[in-house]
């Protein structure tokens, strides 16, 4: 009896024995090297908070975040020259991640996006000198309450939080390991990597800041709940297979699988398998913002720091496709005649009801969101054609859309009056006018969400729409042809009120940014120009990296 | 040992089961209040009874490692956050007529609808098999790290980065009261901005 | 002893967190309902390593554990400051913005 208890609740019953050695588990650093980069600048950006001066952070920590990401995009180009892409590509990291095509591509376009983003983070000459200091879009401290003593007493100190930084690197290590996690636990964990430091990135901003905490409580409870939604899906999933990682799920999907007595019992009714994984793509499609699980997109894009919602409309997106891709076409081929009518609904609903709603907004970070929600549904029709093709297809229209949409929020954050940023569109009427370059700068970004020719969105959506049409959803090109026709509108009128109707007196001005924001924009346009008049080359790299490692 | 792969646990199997239903009524009845009591303190304290119930939950499936972790985070630490955010945040100690939505009904369909979706997801999955578990005891702590630490390297470092990132956000959002005081050490706003001690080492802890 | 029990309490447990979730108005008590759905995924994944005999489960359970106190942290962080500004930590008072 006592050997019994013993057993259960203590080791001590076979102490006497040594401890046994714990083989060394095999880490393939050089793969991970990217990650590593990113996740060890954002330790060294901590190390810079706590240990230089207050006045010597700023640009330390702008030095530490750029060079890391930079190195990082370096290591990944380094990896995909050496063939990690395609011949080379495998399993890494005990099974955890994959290091094949699509991960790098996709980790290539989140560390660009995360560079550009860190440029709009740290732009400091758009807020008017705050007690002769230069001061951010993010509040000077936290804590403080908004029009409090505290507060003032704050800013005239000059305090800043620099740990944005830190916590923008963190979140892009995080995103980085989610398209290429090849395991539900992994892909679990990495999730939540990335959604903390964004739902505390939320909260930070320094005008409006009750509308940013507001943003940051519901985007942390509707995050939370999702999560846990995704986490009771994996657990189905593991109730089916009896793994975790994807290549054994889709083993015992397609019964290649070694069978056990328990497989045979789990395995023997395919409900657990199916409901676990639409819960575990619910959990996802939360996190790309696609009908019906879109509701907090407005609210959290409206309420965060701009530099803030540019980046995490960017690269959420891109991450949290490169997860469901991997999830579809490696885990769950095996029964995409049970998912495919469903996702045809959630991608049909999402570019409707995404385009339908947009043309209500009067808010133009309202106005963005919504079409970043349409956007989904286009992406979701490529992620349905099932094919190599569907694939580079997607890939390239994250990298397109990514940079438009930086591009977009980055101008945004220009035109402002003495509240901080004016966002309402009425005041945006006749900016061509007051500030030509600014407004045809916006209309391009505009242009290029509506998808006409010569922009990267154009060539973005023949690409999806081209996929989609070939693995045989030509209704859903058609709906979502008329839906891209509904968008087009109302960003068309945007252009018109920007460019032929008459400023308003007291209007809003718009602020002449450093060579940071002005490097961003440019690079949002540059990117979008590219993209859009030789598409061929970008399509070529798309392609060649669409292939997945199992 | 040998006694261990008779038996599933330090229980016989009735006795096992017996605990279970008894345990089980418990933790569904502690859940039920939590989500409708409408006295908010007493949501968290309930809530201790439902994680307690967890943790014999994993013991009765001979999880003992994970037991003794849910005891110590989630009794231990989480719950004790929990109830120093409801302090911080001034909640009503006595009855809240406010506490639940008014979307009360619409909440119960839809939690009908899911529950009666994953028990029939469950009943569907093992309709035609009973499963006979007499196995030996697993998840002992040193099963665990051992399987831990060899396969589980890279999410588990990627836990610690979590860990990491959650601190200095959540410091970074409650980090206050530097600046009153320097004013009041000093009127001159000239000074070298350096870190008051005390911030210093929240910081660096 | 049939582990199948354990899966039907903690769908429910999870469908009791879920509805708690869509119920309560006190951001705190909303977070309380994701912790019990979180220990309800728990359970399953604890049950299911039984069933399977094998340990992953039991370490997803131990990772789940982790995250959701990391989560607490920064919930709590984010909580009690909205609370500060707005002297309430009510969901429905967050009503700023509108569709």
């Amino acid at each position: 009896m006592t050997g019994t208890i013993h057993s259960l609740w203590t080791t001590a019953a076979d102490s006497a024995t040594p401890l046994d050695k714990i083989p060394t588990p095999k880490i393939e650093y050089a793969q991970l090297s990217p990650v590593l980069i990113v996740f060890g600048a954002a330790v060294l950006g901590i190390l810079v908070e706590a240990l230089l001066p207050r006045r010597s952070r700023y640009i330390a920590q702008l030095g530490v975040s750029v060079t890391g990401l930079a190195a990082a995009f370096a290591a990944i180009v380094a990896l995909a020259a050496d063939g990690y892409a395609s011949a080379k590509s495998h399993i890494a990291a005990m099974g955890a991640v994959a290091v094949d095509g699509p991960a790098l591509f996709l980790q290539g376009t989140i560390v660009l996006v995360a560079l550009v983003a860190a440029f709009t983070f740290a732009e400091r000459r758009l807020d008017p000198l705050a007690h002769g200091r230069r001061v951010d879009s993010f509040a000077a401290q936290g804590s403080t309450v908004p029009g409090s003593e505290q507060e003032k007493r704050a800013v005239r100190a000059g305090f800043t939080t620099t740990e944005v930084f830190p916590l923008l690197l963190f979140a892009v290590g995080g995103m980085m390991i989610f398209p290429a996690a090849n395991d539900l636990l992994t892909l679990f964990v990495s999730l939540e990597v990335f959604s903390l430091p964004l739902y505390l990135l939320c909260a930070l901003a320094r005008r409006h800041r009750l509308l940013s905490q507001e943003a940051a409580v519901k985007y942390f409870l509707l995050g939370a709940f999702s999560s846990a939604i995704l986490l009771f899906g994996v657990a189905l999933l593991y109730g089916y297979a009896g793994t975790i990682s994807y290549g054994g799920i889709a083993d015992v999907i397609s019964g290649t699988a070694k069978m056990t007595p328990a497989l045979a019992n789990t395995t023997a009714n395919d409900s657990l398998l199916l409901i676990g994984g639409a819960m575990v793509v619910v959990g996802l499609l939360f996190k790309v913002a696609a009908v019906p699980f879109h509701m907090w997109t407005p609210d959290v894009y409206q309420g965060a720091p701009t530099p803030v919602t540019g980046f995490m409309a960017a690269a959420t997106k891109v991450a949290a496709f490169g997860a469901l891709l991997r999830l579809l076409y490696v885990v769950l081929p095996g029964i995409r005649w049970d998912w495919r009518p469903v996702m045809w609904g959630v991608a049909i609903a999402t570019m409707v009801i995404g385009a339908i709603i947009a043309v209500t907004q009067t808010d133009v970070k309202r106005l963005l969101a919504y079409s970043s929600i349409a956007h989904a549904g286009f992406i979701l029709a490529g992620v349905i054609a099932l094919s190599p093709d569907g694939v580079s297809s997607v890939l390239f229209y994250l990298a397109a859309y990514s940079f438009v949409t930086l591009g977009a929020f980055a101008v945004v954050t220009l035109v402002r009056d003495a509240g901080g940023e004016a966002t309402h569109l009425s005041r945006w009427a006749g900016l061509g006018r007051r500030s030509p370059l600014v407004a045809a700068v916006f209309a391009v970004f505009l242009l290029a969400f509506a998808g006409i020719p010569l922009t990267s969105g154009f060539a973005g959506k023949f690409a999806v729409f081209k996929a989609a049409a070939q693995g045989g959803a030509v209704p859903l090109v058609i709906i979502g042809v008329i839906s891209s026709a509904i968008a087009a509108f109302f960003y068309i009128r945007v252009i018109v009120l920007m460019f032929f109707s008459e400023p308003q007196p007291g209007g809003p001005s718009v602020a002449v940014p450093s060579a940071l924001t002005s490097t961003a924009i440019a690079a949002g346009v540059a990117v979008t120009l590219a993209l859009g008049v030789a598409p061929q080359y970008f399509l070529d790299l798309a392609g060649k990296a669409s292939v997945f490692v199992r | 040992m040998t006694l261990a792969a008779g038996h599933p646990g330090f229980m016989s199997p009735t006795g096992v089961e017996i605990a279970f239903v008894l345990v089980g009524i418990a933790t569904l009845g502690a859940a039920l209040v939590t989500v409708t009591t409408k006295q908010l303190v007493h949501a968290a304290l309930w809530l201790v009874v439902a994680l307690g119930g967890f943790a014999v939950e994993y013991l009765l499936l001979t999880a003992e490692f994970i037991a003794w972790v849910q005891v110590l985070i989630y009794v231990g630490s989480v719950v004790v956050l929990l109830l120093f955010g409801l302090m911080l945040t001034k909640a009503p100690i006595g009855r809240s007529p406010d506490a639940d939505s008014g979307n009360g009904w619409v909440a119960l369909v839809v939690a009908v609808a899911a529950a009666a979706t994953l028990v029939w997801v469950v009943v569907d999955a093992f309709r035609s098999t009973w499963v006979d578990l007499g196995g030996a005891a697993q998840g002992s702590a040193k099963v665990t790290g051992a399987i831990l630490f060899r396969h589980w390297v890279l999410p588990f470092e990627a836990l610690s980065v979590l860990l990491l990132a959650a601190l200095v956000g959540a410091i970074v959002l409650s980090k206050r009261g530097a600046p009153a005081r320097r004013s009041l050490l000093s009127k001159s706003e000239a000074l070298p901005m350096r870190g008051v001690p005390s911030e210093r080492k929240a910081r660096e802890s | 002893m049939n582990p199948i029990n354990y899966l039907y309490l903690s769908a429910l447990l999870f469908t009791i967190g879920g509805a708690g979730v869509l119920v309560r108005r006190n951001a705190i008590i909303v977070f309380m309902c994701v912790e019990l759905m979180l220990n309800a995924c728990n359970l399953a994944f604890v049950t299911f390593a039984r069933l399977h005999g094998n340990l992953d489960g039991q370490i997803i359970a131990f990772f789940t554990m982790v995250v959701a106190a990391a989560e607490v942290v920064v919930g709590l962080a984010i909580i009690v400051t909205f609370f500060r500004s707005r002297h309430s930590a009510s969901v429905d008072d967050a009503s700023l913005m509108k569709l």
